[in-house]
Order: structure tokens, then sequence, then C-alpha cells
């Protein structure tokens, strides 16, 4: 069934609204933010800029912080102190810019698959919804499931209709908060080697909180760590191996995981202990404006094909 | 409980049942042998309810009590077939029937009508939630009769102050199940919304009210049986026609077989209900259990 005819150009949705070229604007840019939960710091100061067109893993111990950073960004709450912009306005309030997938699918049960994934279209002409709608459903596999309700579907399915439920608006940032930690190992593995797959394709921003950091190294072409409460950036390096054809195969994806693992370890054993290897002098560091400052510490290898870890055309 | 034994396929009603319930666990009686043997819930209920017209018969016949306080179910029968096609009180079984529905039609409607919108405001507007939520608890709490002669002083004898006894019946359960449900609601299906372009004023709609769809289906129910135990209390001032003023009537003459029968008919209406009730449930959240 050759439905998608061999595409030259593989469709780029990210930066559709956005005037300037590609890779020069920030898509993402928090500074000085912390939040405080319940008058507990519960993050930050964190500063974080993402580029267009990367896909940045952030893992860090349970309670640092991330999911509380992706609200933020989000708009879901307001940060105590700093302030967060997205593509240069600052962020007032959740809006169709930001994509969000939830760790649970959160789908409106009431609503089909069809009716859910074109949930952010509804101002748009009928005709135009449901070309969309049906493109989503055929990016995702879902093709044949847009009649079903989300009840109807596996774990995986319905994970990935909140994520064409998330691009359909087109946003310019996906935001996903522990997308895959319910589902089951195969599942897991392979939603992971869709997401890579879409990424590519769509070419969006995409900023993915994990607790796991196989999947960070695996998905991330920047990957960002948190400390422990409160969460501040501990590690920030780039990596072009969600690029590769075979990353877990890969020397230096064996590498990476063991350095972030280490760091994440530490992190994780006490809040303000600096991670015992001498080669990190990471907590020194917290609350760096981490841009391309990041590369300064990567390994070798990794540094010299870490190219503004833009994804592969 | 062993339902299948291993050789065996599932029976094809059980796993393709699109409600999913298929045949009810409690139908299913296993025997010592591992065989199971599958009892139809329906055929259980009829047997019950034949065993209680049973008894009846026989207590009737002991004459313990005169036929004024036990009739027999055969003179009930008759009462069913005279005032079917005879009437009482003036009117026909199926009129008195008819105008108690439509009491409880109108009642519940204009009940659940406002308790939906009631609920809706005490669950998002917590202004509104201190105003008006005491009130909503404390008319729950009374017993419908407290008030009807407030409502006949205001409104006679006539319509008017049945339906609005029924109302104020329906309304609260309804109001109360709404305003839990719309607070119950997760945040992340408003925060997925909201990231979807949906405003303040979209919420409510597209969002709050179809996630608190079952509780309010349940509180619709609930507000169907608190009006079904109402309305034939309604009925006894100035309530012909209408099963309670026909069981009313009756009741001065020592017609037992007839308030017999009135109950009976209550009670089967009610059931019928219930069940289109439920059938309606099935349909508006198929996905109850399962979101």
């Amino acid at each position: 069934m050759p439905s998608r005819p061999a595409d030259p150009e593989p469709v780029r949705e990210g930066a559709a609204g956005a005037p300037e070229a590609e890779g020069e604007v920030t898509a993402i840019e928090v500074r000085g933010v912390s939040h405080a939960y319940r008058g507990r710091p519960a993050l930050g100061p964190v500063d974080l800029a993402v580029a267009t067109g990367e896909f940045v893993s952030v893992v860090g111990p349970s309670g640092c912080g991330k999911s509380t950073l992706l609200r933020l960004i989000a708009g879901f709450a307001a940060p105590s102190t700093g302030s967060v912009a997205e593509s240069g306005r600052p962020v007032r309030g959740p809006g169709p810019s930001r994509g969000v997938v939830f760790q649970q699918p959160r789908l409106f049960p009431w609503l089909s698959v069809a009716a859910n994934v074109g949930f952010g279209l509804r101002r748009q002409p009928a005709a135009v919804r449901r070309a969309r709608v049906a493109e989503l459903l055929d990016l995702t596999g879902l093709s044949e499931a847009g009649r079903l309700r989300p009840y109807e579907l596996s774990g995986g399915m319905q994970q990935r209709a909140a994520i064409a439920r998330a691009l359909a608006p087109r946003p310019r940032v996906l935001l996903m908060d522990e997308p895959f930690a319910a589902l089951d190992a195969f599942t897991r593995e392979r939603m992971q080697d869709e997401i890579r797959d879409l990424w590519r394709r769509t070419g969006t921003t995409v900023l993915f909180i994990t607790h796991s950091v196989d999947e960070a190294v695996y998905l991330g072409t920047r990957i960002v760590a948190l400390s422990g409460a409160p969460g501040q950036v501990i590690f920030d390096e780039r990596s072009d191996l969600p690029g590769r054809a075979h990353p877990r195969a890969d020397p230096g994806f064996g590498r990476l995981r063991e350095r972030l693992s280490e760091v994440v370890r530490a992190a994780a054993s006490g809040p303000g202990e600096a991670p015992g290897t001498p080669a990190e002098p990471l907590a020194e560091r917290p609350g760096d404006l981490v841009g391309d400052a990041g590369l300064g510490r990567t390994g070798a290898a990794l540094e010299r094909e870490a190219l503004g870890g833009q994804p592969p055309r | 409980m062993s339902a299948v034994s291993p050789g065996r396929a599932p029976s094809p009603g059980r796993s393709l049942s699109p409600d999913g319930h298929g045949v009810s666990p409690a139908g299913r009686v296993a025997s010592p042998g591992g065989r199971t043997r599958t009892v139809r819930p329906a055929l259980l209920t009829l047997a019950s309810v034949a065993v209680l017209v049973g008894v009846w018969q026989v207590v009737a016949m002991a004459r313990i009590w005169p036929p004024v306080f036990v009739p027999e179910p055969a003179d009930v029968w008759r009462q069913l077939i005279r005032t079917s096609t005879q009437g009482y009180s003036g009117y026909t079984l199926a009129e008195h029937l008819l105008a108690s529905l439509r009491r409880i039609l109108l009642g519940c409607l204009y009940g659940v009508g406002g308790g939906v919108v009631l609920g809706l405001l005490i669950g998002l507007v917590p202004t509104i939630r201190a105003l008006v939520g005491p009130l909503v608890t404390f008319v729950r709490t009374l017993p419908p009769l407290a008030y009807l002669s407030l409502l006949v002083i205001w409104f006679g004898i006539d319509e008017q102050p049945k339906i609005w006894l029924l109302l104020l019946a329906a309304l609260p359960p309804v109001a109360v199940a709404t305003a839990e449900a719309v607070r119950g609601v997760h945040e992340d299906y408003l925060n997925a919304a909201r990231s979807l372009g949906a405003g303040p004023w979209e919420l409510p709609w597209r969002v709050v009210l179809p996630s608190a769809l079952p509780e309010i289906i349940t509180g619709v129910r609930v507000a169907v049986g608190v009006a079904y135990t109402t309305v034939v209390a309604a009925e006894t001032v100035n309530g012909v026609p209408g099963i309670g003023g026909m069981v009313r009537d009756a009741q001065r003459y020592n017609q037992t077989d007839v308030v017999i029968l009135g109950i009976v008919v209550i009670g089967l209406s009610g059931l019928l209900i219930d069940v289109l009730l439920q059938a309606l449930d099935r349909r508006l959240v198929p996905w109850r259990g399962r979101g």
C-alpha cells in the first residue's frame, strides 16, 4: 500500500509559524526559574535554552522537579521566580504552540480517537480538520483506529493517539512528561523508536522528561540532568547518537549512559553532594546559562560530532 | 471459581458481548465435578417473584388475617382488569399511571436540568459553592413531605405544587453528584484541553461536563428514584388522576386489592424506567469503569 510516495522532503512542522531561519531561534528559554511547592523549594534556579529542532532529554532522580519544569514551560503553573519564554514570547499560560503529552494518555473518553486528535483543530474548517487528522493517524499508525473509543486501544496505541493529538495544531514545541513510563518494556522500546522516527520526520522541538537514563541517552540530541530537590542542572551535553542508525550498538552509547548514570545516582544519593568523579566538577556550576557551555565537558568522540544537535535530514 | 474448563472455549456471548458484561458471574454455579452449570439471572429473578406470589397465596388462603387485610393475588388481578377497563375514581389505570409518569417526567426534567447547572456552578465557582452548597445539602436531607404543605400553601392544589415537589426532590441529588464530579475532574484533562487552545468558557462545556457525565447519570438515576418515592405522597392532595390518588381513594374504602395493585404498578414502572436509564447510561457512557 504505497500511501506515502517517496517523500523527498520530510514534513517540517515545527517551524511553521516561526519567521526566523531554523536553528537560530531559541525555542524555549528558561531563565532563573525556581518553583516552590507548599513552601518547600522544588526546582531551581534553572537556566535552560533549547534551540529549535533539538530533542532535549531531561533526566533526574524522582522528586527533582523535572515534571515541574515541564509544567512551567507548558504554562500550567507560574514559576515562583524567573521567566519562561517560548519562541521569544513570555509564557503566560497553556497554548497550542506547546503540545503536551502526559504520562497517562489522558485522551478524552467521550470522544472517538479521531475526534481526540482533532480536538486542537476544532476552529478549522471540517475538510482541513479531516485531512489533518487522517495525516496524523497515518503518521502514528492509527489509520484503522480513528472511529474507536480510547478505551478500546492498547496502552501503546493510546499514547500514540495522545502524541497525535498534541501534534495536531502544529506546535512549535512538544513537551513530553515521562510518556512511556506506564508502558510495558516491549511497547516502551517500540514507542521510543517511533518517537525518534516521528521527531526526525516532523522536526518538532521536543522536551522529553524521563527517569530512565537509557531512554534519555537513546533519544536526546541533548541530555540534561537535574540534581535532587530543588532540581538544578548538573549535566548538559549534546549527543549525536539519536541520529545514528543503531544508537544502542554505538560504543559511545554505553559510555555516555554510564557517565550519566553516575551523575544521576550521585544526585539521588544526596542533594548538594558533588558527583564523585573528579573529571566532572558539576556541582560548581548549578544554574549556569547552559547553552554551548555544555560542549566543553563532552567526551572527545562526542565533542567532535556535536554539531548543534541538529537531526539529520 | 473455575468458570471454564481448560479444554473448552469460552462461550461467545461472554467474550464478544459489546458492553463487556457478558454472563454475570453470579449466575454461574460450579458443581463439585468441575463442570459448570449456568443459570440465567432472568430465570433467578422470575423464580424469586414466583416464590413471593406463592407465599402470598398460601398466607391469604390460610386466612390468618381477613381478606380486607390480605387479599388473594387473584383479587388484585381482578382489580387490574377492572381498573383497566372500567376505571377507578373516574379514570382507567393507564390514565392514572400516565398522569403520575407525566408528573415524574416534568419534575425530573426540571430537577435534572437545574441540578446539572447548579452542580456545575457549585463545582466551578468557589463563591457559589460557599453560598449555595449548604442550602442544597439542607434541602437534600429534608423528606419531601416536610415541604409539601408549604408548596400547597404557595401553589394551591393543582399540578404546580406536585411538579415543584418532584423538582425539589430530584434537584439536590443531581446537583450534589454533578458538583462532586466537576471537582473531581483530573487536572490533566483540563491542562490537555488548554494546551489545545481551549479557553476558559470552552472548558466547562467541552471537558468538565462530559467527564462528569458518568456521575451525573448516576445522580439522575438516584433522582428518578427519589421522585418515584415522592410522587405517591404528592398525589395524596388532590391526586386524581394519579396512581397516588387512586391508592388514596382505595385506602378510604378499605379496598386493599386496589392499594396493592397501585403499589405493584408503581414498582414495576419504576423498575422499567431504571432499566431504560441503565440502557441510556451504557449508550452515553460506554467508557464507564474503563476511562
